[in-house]
Parts: structure tokens; sequence; C-alpha cells
């Protein structure tokens, strides 16, 4: 299909535009309240803490800094520094619109009725987070390896979900991590070598083991040793009943 | 008219002595400002198309009832707040005397010269918001006095020369912001620096890119489910 001359400008033009958009977005004053906005629609706050003082019709330099929870870098501009949204009730899946405040680098949901799974690309959601707190919520399924690519984190703090499965063990790599605790969950396996954590980072989980915990049983090739023992174990009630 | 030794000798002790005095009082002067003489001396430095410094009284004994300054309880001064305020000129170093402040807001100006190294007398400080500034020269080594310091912007200026170590000991540091500057060398990862990102250093053309160390040895792990090609030997 050829494009006549007209369509060919008109297309250069909106390419153009949306480019100058983009190379406004990337250090993201507009996205900023953008994020927040969609984090807004997409939980849940049946106690109003957001709805109270998250108020995006007053459009002045750096509104969002002054809403509940919301710090920014610089008092006078819209860009999220760290974003504390501890205990307010709050209900849904994780907000992963956070995405879009790009200058993020603390995150605190704990205490709260967050729900689902914790994305699996949380390293693109979250590229530069050092302290993430999602403690205290009903989040499931496993721990995404991606959170071993987010490799600032100072501070992980999984514990009071009913997350599933092994602590990758690419966790090893992650060389700030100073806080890391996961008590409280259904979590299993070998626990990754990491730096500082103590054994009670870990407790009341099922089936964790390794260093600092106790060693890993070296499972068994299942369907041999067990039908061998239930044998053995048979006989001697068999022979002894007799 | 003749004077006699002994008057001779008495008027010699006395202008010694005056001038002793006078030598003394004004060493105590440049090293002891009050507070008003030290902001004074800064006005005078400064450009200030807006007149936003006018109501500044070098008659008053204090500067409490100033504009963009505020005192405690004990009229001593904890804040100057002079952040877009279209001021041109230099940081002067007396500005390292008052000794009570915590925050001193200077961002959005025309403010230039390099920052002074007596800043770092600055004990109770715990903002310096220097940022979009023409600030020129080295950070100085001496800000790592600031033990107290919690937020430290000074991006968007033309600093220049590597980031001080001693910036890494100040643990109460929750944002830095050196983005924006020429500043060059290594970006250090130790102390409270672990939790800064690049986005506190980016737009430096000159600094070199944080490595991470390498991993420790893994344990022995069983094989996760999770699909992974054979590994190549």
């Amino acid at each position: 299909m050829v494009l006549s001359s007209r369509t060919f400008c008109a297309h250069v033009i909106i390419i153009n535009f949306l480019l100058l958009l983009s190379c406004n977005m990337v250090y993201g004053t507009p996205t900023d309240i953008f994020c927040l906005e969609s984090i807004k629609k997409s939980l849940e706050d049946p106690y109003g803490y957001l709805n109270s003082s998250w108020d995006f019709n007053n459009n002045t330099e750096g509104f969002i800094c002054r809403f509940t929870g919301v710090e920014c870098w610089h008092p006078d501009e819209n860009k999220v520094l760290n974003l504390k949204l501890s205990n307010m009730g709050l209900k849904g899946q994780f907000p992963r619109a956070i995405q879009n405040c790009s200058s993020l680098t603390g995150l605190d949901l704990s205490i709260n009725k967050l729900s689902g799974t914790i994305p699996t690309d949380i390293n693109h959601i979250l590229e530069y987070v050092t302290t993430l707190d999602l403690s205290s919520n009903d989040f499931s399924g496993t721990i995404p390896v991606g959170l071993a690519n987010c490799s600032y984190l100072n501070s992980l703090k999984l514990d009071q979900n009913q997350l599933t499965g092994q602590i990758p063990g690419q966790f090893s790599t992650l060389s700030r991590l100073k806080v890391f605790t996961v008590t409280n969950n259904l979590l299993t396996g070998q626990i990754p070598n990491l730096r500082n954590i103590s054994a009670d980072s870990y407790a009341n989980n099922p089936g964790l083991c390794g260093s600092p915990l106790p060693a890993c049983q070296a499972p068994p090739s299942k369907s041999n040793s067990a039908v061998i023992a239930e044998a053995a174990v048979s006989e001697f009630i068999v022979c002894h009943v007799n | 008219m003749r004077w006699k030794k002994t008057e001779l000798a008495d008027m010699q002790m006395g202008s010694f002595f005056l001038l002793a005095i006078l030598a003394f009082g004004l060493v105590l002067n440049v090293s002891a400002n009050t507070e008003v003489e030290v902001l004074y001396a800064w006005k005078a430095n400064l450009i200030d198309p807006n007149n936003v410094l006018q109501s500044w009284d070098a008659t008053l004994a204090n500067p409490c009832t100033w504009l963009h300054v505020t005192c405690n309880g004990d009229n001593n001064l904890v804040r100057i707040d002079l952040g877009k305020a279209n001021l041109s000129g230099p940081l002067i170093p007396q500005l390292g005397q008052l000794s009570n402040l915590m925050y001193l807001e200077l961002y959005d100006n025309n403010i230039s010269g390099a920052i002074p190294i007596e800043l770092g007398n600055l004990i109770k400080l715990v903002s310096l918001d220097l940022f979009s500034n023409r600030l020129s020269g080295h950070i100085p080594d001496s800000l790592g006095n600031l033990q107290r310091l919690r937020f430290l912007r000074l991006n968007n200026n033309s600093l220049s020369g590597s980031i001080p170590r001693s910036l890494t000991t100040i643990a109460t540091l929750q944002v830095l912001d050196l983005s924006s500057n020429h500043l060059t060398g290594d970006i250090p990862i130790n102390g409270s620096f672990a939790f800064f990102t690049p986005m506190s250093f980016r737009n430096n053309p000159g600094l070199k890119p944080q490595k991470f160390p390498p991993p420790p040895p893994m344990f022995q792990i069983a094989p996760t489910p999770s699909a992974k090609g054979p590994s190549s030997s």
C-alpha cells in the first residue's frame, strides 16, 4: 500500500509527538501521577485512607508529595521515592501500576489484605527497589526468581503470607541484602546461602531446611525404598501376629 | 612639649594594650560572628532581584523576626528557607558558624562558586538542599562530619571531582541526589551508600557504574522442578 504524502506527514508528526512525550516521561513527572492514580483505582480502599488524601484535582507542583504514604525525592517535584501504605486494610492484587513510579526505591504494603501472586516480572516493576515489605498480607504462590534481579535490595520482608515452594537459590546474588524474613509461610526446600540472616528469619515454615536450619534430608529414590520399607513392616506385623 | 621618660613609657604601654584589644576584637569578630552578622555578610555578597531579603535588618539583636529564617525556642537560627528565590552569588565560609542550623534550603537559585568546607561544621544539619544552582568545585570531605544529615541533595549543579568516601559514614542519610553534575571516579557502595541506586548518581558522565561483588558459593541444591535446559559442560 503506497501512502500519500499527506498521510506520511501525519504519521511522522504523530511519531515525533509520541517520542517527545516519552522523552518527558523518562524522568517521570507525569508518569508518577499516573502511577498513583492507577494504584488508587486498582486497590479496594475500605477505610478510605487513599480516598481522603489522594486528590488528583489540585495540580500544583509537587502535589502528590503531600499524599498520605507518599515520600518524594524533592519537595516540589512529583517524583515518588517511597510509598508507605502499611496497615490500611487495602484489598486486591499486587498493584502492577507501581511500575510507572519509575524512581521508586521503597515500597511498604505490609499489614493489608492483598492477595494473589507476587508478579514474576517484579524486577521490571520495581527495578531500583531497596526496601520491599509485603509482610502480613494474603499473598500466595511462589516467591518469584525475578526478585533475585532486584540487585539493590537491602531489606526484603515476605513474612506472614501463604507463599509456597522454595526460596529461589539465586537470592544468594543479592549482595546488599541485610534484612530478609519469610516467617509464617508455607515454604519448603533448601534455603539459599545468605550472609548474616539468622534462623529466626525462616521460622514457621513446614519444610525449609539447610543452613542455618538443620540440613535437608537426602530424598530417597521414592518408589523403591518406600515399597521395601512398607513390605518389611507388613511382613514383620504378619509374622508376629501369626 | 617634652614628655618625661616615665610618661612616655606609660603611653607606650597604653597604646600597646589598646592595639592588643583592637586586634583581639578583630580576631573575635572573624571567628565568632553573631547570626545576624553572618547572614548580613552573606546578604552583602548576594544579588537579590526579587528583594526577598528585604526584611534582613542588621540592627536587630537576632534574626528571628526576619523572613525566610526560623529560630528555635532559644532564639537560635535553625532554618534558612530560600528555595526558588532567584538569588545569585556565592555561599560564604561564615555560614559554617550557624551552629544550630538544621535546614539549609537554597535550591533552585543561581548560586555559584564552591561549597565552603566550613559547612562541615554545621553538625546539627538534617537537610542540605543546594540542588539546581550553579555550584562548582568539589564536594568537600568535611560534609562527612554532618552525622545527623538525612537529606543531601546537590543535584543539577556543576560539581566536579569524586564523591567523598566520608559521606558513606553518615548512617542517617535517607535521600541522596548527586545527579546531573560533572562528578568523576567510583561510586561508593559501602555504609549508607548501600541504600542508593544509580538514580542518585545519574547524568554524571565521568562516574564509573557501580560494580556488584561476585556471589558467594552456592551449596549443592536439589534440582528445582522449573524447566531448565541441560547444563553445558
